[in-house]
């Protein structure tokens, strides 16, 4: 695995040690850094000084222990080395941008980049939560075990149910994440208070005992795999084995939430039609609710093309 | 460190060198009561200065929403607040105004280069008190644009400021803060730079960093406590606003030769702005110059006042402070001058409303004004007080005595000939 880092990056860590907002670097260091810097000012090629510039910042970036700091703990998770081509670390502008990603080329080429804002560089203690927290997340992706995909949602699922299932099989990956650093005596970015709290929000539609019950369970688990988080977040109250719609349940056709269900077996075959249209997935015993089965059967009397009913 | 005479704090003060002044100081008044945060001045400045690679975070000028914005990200509270660690409870003014020499009393607290010599890192003691700024803080120049705060019925309290309002039915407040940089006669920035690479012009007191010299160690940045120092990634090297000197120098083709505002001042449709240059004792205090529109405004009428000047770097920008805002935090920004700034501006005198009538009249530096007077148009009460409105007439002049602006307090009336009735 080769490492890299963003020249941004290792530019702003370096002065963060000079400027002594990251304790540790001394005064005859710093002297010897920006006199160093000032050597790379009489390149006149562009590529040159900037080639030239991050050589120095990389030198001094590891003269302070950051590379040290930021990679000496990766033998907590034994996969990455040998599953990663390339680890490469940057400077992220806000919160949002945080995070660790995986890209995976056609050939199959693993690479990963974690992106973290600075200030994170200035105390090791919350800099190391940070960093093992999104570890994991890498460590989880390339194990087979966990079974990880990209596909973190149904195909029959809308925009909405697409972003609901992703948030909460965020939080479900979080948690095992944490519970098992903790199992392991880390520091983690959140406690356990902290997750529970946000999971019991999150799954306020189940009974205190079964939320309690499943909060534990990942937890403590010390092997969660993809597959079993996504079903659970995709489909938290079991809707999907259902063998016939439910009150409060989702339309099928509008996904709005309904009591209102019809029988379809009422509906003229040009409707039917027109709803295989467009649903080629639908089947009748999935039903429709009242407003789509009043909609389809209204398009249908005026003879219109299945394309414009909608 | 140097003993160096500053007016604004009506005291001496430490400074890094030893006191050198310009012949002539640019110097710029914003009325804050009349800037409607349209950013055509950013827009001016970016679009002539800094639209090139390696610039996209770079705004010389910026309009910022206060209480809550700021650029970078709350800028002045964090220097504010350094200086309250550096000095608890001892951030504070007293004495009486006396003229040229301290118009707003006596101040009693430290500045960035009193309050500095504790403040060491690895790069030696600080020169002036501050923190770089981080690149989240450089993000986003407009956030909290039009937030409002509530001035007696804050959830936190922390604004919970009781007294200032003019209006009773004004519960929340904002306004609009428009800053570049204030070319100070102590700069930090200059101050700060272990290459020598800031200096200030002996012509007409405009801060520069030399680009041959800079090599990025980013103290100005640091040091600058109203933060209008900015890094250029794709250079290495430090930038700010240069105050348009070609336009100042009389350099720029449309002026006929004679000195010009700023792109931003030319650029601003509220006409809040007015910049020139004035003349300076050898002590740095003002040279009196009766007719110069911004030593009346400043030293006479003294409706415009100083921001911040607390910090100490003696900024040459100043502002007529917005009626609307609570006091308290007005006094914070402007000093002790903000209420009777406040009073003179809410009931203008007759010479203040000719004056007033200079901003945004005219590209052009005007150094010299005279009025004709004109027939009583108008009088009124306001606040108890009476006020008198007479159709004066204002005259401006530039450097070599040229007539550059004419105008009338009262706005000219124009009735369309008959002729052209319904001729749309």
């Amino acid at each position: 695995m080769h490492l890299r880092y963003d020249d941004d990056f290792v530019e702003a860590a370096a002065f963060m040690c000079a400027s002594g907002r990251r304790h540790g670097a001394t005064a005859l260091q710093v002297r010897r850094f920006h006199s160093d810097r000032e050597t790379c000012y009489a390149q006149s090629d562009v590529d040159e000084r900037n080639a030239a510039f991050f050589k120095v910042h990389l030198a001094w970036f590891r003269e302070w222990g950051l590379e040290h700091l930021l990679t000496g703990f990766m033998g907590e998770y034994p996969l990455l080395p040998g599953a990663l081509k390339v680890l490469a670390f940057r400077q992220a502008r806000g919160r949002n941008e945080e995070g660790a990603e995986l890209y995976v080329s056609t050939g199959k080429v693993r690479n990963a980049m974690v992106a973290l804002r600075m200030d994170r560089l200035e105390r090791d203690a919350p800099l190391l939560r940070f960093l093992r927290h999104e570890f994991m997340h890498l460590h989880d992706m390339v194990d087979p075990a966990f079974g990880y995909s990209p596909q973190v949602h149904l195909p029959t699922h809308n925009q909405t149910q697409q972003r609901i299932t992703r948030e909460r099989y965020r939080l479900l990956w979080d948690i095992t994440i944490d519970g098992r650093l903790t199992q392991a005596g880390r520091e983690t970015m959140a406690g356990h208070g902290q997750h529970q709290a946000i999971f019991e929000r999150a799954f306020s539609f189940w009974p205190e005992e079964k939320r309690r019950h499943v909060f534990e369970s990942h937890w403590s688990d010390a092997q969660p795999a993809h597959l079993e988080l996504l079903a659970l977040a995709a489909d938290p109250r079991d809707l999907s084995h259902a063998q016939e719609p439910l009150p409060g349940g989702s339309c099928p056709l509008c996904h709005f939430p309904t009591f209102e269900w019809v029988s379809v077996g009422g509906l003229a075959p040009d409707s039917l039609a027109s709803i295989r249209a467009h649903f080629p997935h639908w089947t009748p015993d999935q039903g429709a609710c009242k407003r789509c089965a009043e909609m389809y059967e209204v398009a249908g009397k005026f003879e219109l093309p299945a394309t414009m009913v909608v | 460190m140097s003993n160096v005479f500053n007016w604004q704090l009506g005291r001496e003060m430490d400074f890094p060198y030893d006191a050198a002044y310009p012949d002539q100081q640019f110097a710029f008044i914003f009325n804050l009561n009349r800037c409607i945060g349209c950013q055509s001045c950013t827009m001016a400045c970016k679009s002539t200065w800094t639209f090139s690679k390696g610039q996209e975070a770079m705004w010389w000028n910026n309009v910022e929403t206060k209480p809550y914005g700021g650029y970078p990200h709350h800028w002045d509270v964090k220097t504010l607040d350094l200086l309250e660690k550096a000095n608890p409870g001892g951030q504070t003014w007293s004495g009486t105004p006396k003229d040229l020499k301290a118009p707003y009393g006596e101040f009693k607290g430290k500045t960035i280069f009193e309050a500095a010599k504790t403040n060491i890192s690895p790069e030696g003691a600080q020169k002036a008190l501050g923190y770089l700024p981080t690149d989240e803080e450089w993000a986003a120049p407009n956030r909290y644009e039009d937030n409002p705060t509530g001035s007696e019925k804050s959830q936190r309290g922390q604004m919970s400021f009781t007294s200032g309002e003019v209006s009773a039915q004004h519960k929340t407040w904002f306004f609009y803060l428009a800053r570049i940089c204030n070319h100070c006669s102590y700069p930090a920035c200059l101050a700060a730079c272990p290459r020598n690479a800031g200096y200030k012009r002996p012509e007409d007191g405009i801060v520069l960093v030399d680009q041959e010299r800079c090599r990025g160690y980013r103290k100005c940045m640091e040091a600058c406590p109203y933060k209008k120092t900015f890094y250029r990634s794709t250079t290495r090297t430090s930038e700010k606003c240069i105050g348009c000197f070609p336009r100042v120098e009389g350099r720029d083709q449309a002026s006929g030769g004679l000195p010009m505002q700023t792109r931003c001042m030319s650029a601003c449709v509220g006409h809040i702005r007015l910049q020139g240059l004035v003349q300076l004792n050898k002590d740095g205090t003002w040279k009196e110059d009766r007719q110069n529109p911004l030593y009346y405004l400043i030293h006479v009428a003294k409706v415009a006042l100083p921001l911040y000047p607390q910090f100490g770097t003696e900024p040459n920008g100043y502002y007529i402070p917005p009626r609307w805002v609570p006091r308290p935090y007005l006094r914070q920004m402007f000093g002790p001058g903000v209420d009777a700034a406040i009073e003179r501006y809410s009931v203008p005198d007759r010479e203040l409303l000719a004056v007033l009538q200079l901003f945004g009249k005219d590209q052009r530096i005007c150094f010299r004004y005279e009025i004709k007077k004109g027939p009583k148009v108008f009088e009124t009460q306001i606040r108890g007080r009476k006020f008198e409105m007479f159709d004066d007439t204002i005259i401006g002049y530039s450097k070599d005595g040229t007539k550059i602006v004419e105008t009338k307090i009262e706005e000219p009336f124009h009735i369309r000939p008959d002729k052209h009735a319904n001729s749309i």
